[in-house]
């Protein structure tokens, strides 16, 4: 290590201690004890794993946990379906209205999601009496409103549009059609930008709030964002089980993506860039 | 051929479709739905038709609204006569600046005027929301984006361990936004014992209540030093409370990891030839960030500053988490206003028409920061 790079070490380090320091107190807090909590200690005298069995099972922290694993892989499937069936036209193909389309879908980009919540509610509240599917408190209200989006559509057409011509052209010489080029060749020539896409709706599924609180009531359905927003509002002592509860909403999360780092990371300087 | 075509025409939207039909049902037509609801009176069901009350409500009578509508018009106008007389090449920068300046300043007045009125008659609470929503962009935006750019620097060199440091700071981006804002609930917590006044306390300062405190920064930081300082009330309704601040500090937490990230990339975009031949020329190194480094790095400093605008203005899983009683709605955003409006008060009408609002003001400052700020980024 040269000498003049101490210093630059010592702030990069003090400013990754403030990074890592609500993780560590969460970690600690969430082994403590009540007594522990009671008489404000740092670190717990000894380490309780009794806390996450309790907040999995009497904080029903294994229902949400259940319930947020199946909304958010539902979600990235649905994006990741309806999403690569729409990149592909507007990335290969040349058709009447296009570009029009093309602008309708990028002009939803700058609506927030605050505006479209109320009308959202009433329309899901409308087909849950209208169609024979039950939608309020049930998986297909947290799901399929979410199953297409703007950025998504965008994010793969950029990625689709740069395989080059000669794998269509042999692809036709085959036989193949455009679907099953898309499902034979496209998708598995995408995997990084699929995975990314997915890591992000994963993300933005996980951490969802003012949807759920609008279409669940009762716990059947309800996701683990909710779950957490009803105990720091309910126990006010609980710390300890607030924050095993979190770590248990922390760490599917952070196991993703530490298996796509790599990607995940290079696609999202991509898009800042190109911005 | 034409039969190929039409093949590919049927093709396409049959492979579009699924994503348009989600895209319309829930993306498109609520916009125009909530239009119509918000001319409703509309608790939990439908009632009767009350044409513009709502927005009379929020706003006061039309012409607020209309002196604002005006301002804008005034200010794309007067971009609009400053334009073709540069683009035609003629220079004659000052004929221009005689038509789009006083253009310019008739917008500001007439904003100024119209802000004011629906000051005085507007829904106070909405209008209050929308000031700590502001406030919150204005203080956090410029503290997270100097941090980061300092950090970017730092790891911009050839570093033992760079790999690393990039990815601790970049965690707290990924991780998920109700964990870690009840995370800082607790270190933020009133208790003399939390862990914020712990770390003050280090430095012998009295323990402070954070999330909880509702008097705004300066006046606590009167208590502590035992100043009294008393302001003006147009600047003290503009000084964020200590739990706005707190709130701010996670912001910072959560986004300058990720903002490092895409500001380090724009570095390495710079071509070090640039760097070396300013420095032979004899630039010292505050002259090379200025003059090189920065106006390089302005469209990625655009693009920041616009994602964590729009940011800004949709922010509300955390601060539903961090906001407590005894902050007495000192740091409810617009967004956590028309929330409760729904949610609380049932009142579908009401949150549509602020939510619609909310639509406008975010689409004027995109138009203005397009506009103004824009123009003098830097592309290569």
């Amino acid at each position: 290590m040269k000498k003049k790079n101490i210093p630059i070490h010592a702030m990069l380090v003090f400013s990754c201690l403030i990074a890592m320091l609500p993780f560590a107190w969460m970690l600690s807090a969430s082994f403590m004890s009540r007594g522990d909590i009671l008489t404000r200690q740092i670190l717990p005298q000894v380490v309780q794993w009794k806390n996450y069995m309790d907040s999995w099972n009497q904080a029903r922290f294994g229902l949400y946990f259940r319930n947020s694993m199946v909304i958010s892989s539902l979600q990235v499937f649905g994006i990741w379906i309806t999403c690569s069936l729409a990149a592909y036209p507007l990335a290969r193909l040349s058709f009447p209205g296009k570009n029009i389309l093309f602008l309708l879908i990028l002009s939803t980009l700058m609506i927030p999601q605050s505006v479209t919540l109320v009308p959202n509610v009433l329309i899901v509240a409308w087909l849950d009496k209208h169609t024979p599917v039950a939608w309020i408190n049930n998986w297909p209200s947290l799901t399929i409103p979410f199953m297409s989006n703007a950025f998504a559509i965008f994010f793969l057409r950029q990625f689709f549009a740069v395989i080059p011509g000669e794998f269509w052209d042999a692809a036709r010489v085959d036989g193949a059609s455009h679907l099953r080029f898309l499902i034979r060749v496209v998708i598995p020539m995408s995997k990084a930008p699929l995975l990314t896409l997915g890591m992000l709706s994963f993300m933005g599924a996980w951490n969802a709030l003012a949807w759920p609180l609008l279409v669940t009531n009762t716990p059947a359905w309800r996701p683990l964002s909710v779950g957490l927003l009803n105990l720091v509002e309910e126990a006010g002592i609980e710390l300890h089980l607030q924050m095993a509860g979190a770590t248990i909403s922390v760490l599917p999360i952070l196991a993703i993506y530490a298996l796509i780092q790599r990607q995940f990371t290079d696609s999202i300087i991509q898009t800042g860039i190109k911005g | 051929m034409a039969m190929r075509h039409l093949k590919d025409t049927v093709t396409a939207y049959a492979m579009l479709f699924p994503a348009l039909f989600l895209l319309g049902l829930f993306g498109i037509f609520p916009v125009g739905y909530a239009f119509y609801v918000s001319l409703h009176k509309w608790l939990i069901s439908p009632g009767d038709f009350v044409g513009f009350e709502h927005y009379k409500k929020a706003l006061g009578e039309p012409q607020g609204a209309l002196l604002l509508g005006a301002a804008l018009l005034c200010l794309s106008l007067g971009k609009l006569f400053s334009r073709p007389i540069e683009s035609k090449g003629r220079h004659s920068p000052r004929k221009a600046a005689l038509v789009s300046w006083p253009l310019i300043c008739l917008a500001c007045a007439l904003f100024l005027l119209g802000a004011r009125y629906i000051s005085q008659h507007g829904d106070p609470r909405f209008l209050k929301g929308l000031r700590i929503t502001s406030m919150y962009a204005i203080y956090s935006i410029p503290l997270q984006l100097t941090m980061a750019l300092g950090l970017a620097f730092l790891l911009h060199q050839k570093l033992r361990g760079k790999g690393a440091y990039r990815t601790i700071l970049f965690l707290p981006y990924v991780t998920p936004i109700m964990a870690s804002a009840i995370v800082f609930r607790s270190l933020f917590s009133p208790r003399e014992t939390s862990i914020a006044n712990r770390i003050i306390g280090f430095v012998g300062l009295q323990p402070l209540r954070w999330l909880s405190e509702d008097d705004h920064v300066i006046q606590v930081l009167g208590d502590i030093t035992g100043w009294t300082l008393s302001l003006p009330v147009w600047i003290d309704a503009w000084v964020p409370s200590l739990a706005l601040a707190s709130v701010i500090l996670y912001n910072i937490w959560v986004y300058v990891g990720y903002d490092m990230l895409i500001f380090m990339a724009g570095l390495t975009q710079i071509p070090p030839e640039l760097l070396d031949a300013a420095s032979i020329d004899g630039a010292n190194s505050r002259c090379i960030l200025r003059h090189v480094i920065l106006p390089l790095l302005s469209p990625t400093l655009y693009f920041l500053s616009m994602v964590a605008v729009i940011g800004t203005f949709k922010a509300f899983n955390h601060i539903y988490v961090l906001r407590t009683p005894a902050a007495q709605g000192t740091v409810d955003t617009a967004s956590v206003f028309i929330f409760d409006t729904f949610f609380k008060r049932n009142n579908a009408g009401y949150a549509s028409c602020l939510s619609l609002l909310l639509l406008v003001v975010i689409l004027s400052l995109t138009l203005i920061q397009r506009r103004v700020v824009g123009k003098r980024v830097f592309y290569g």
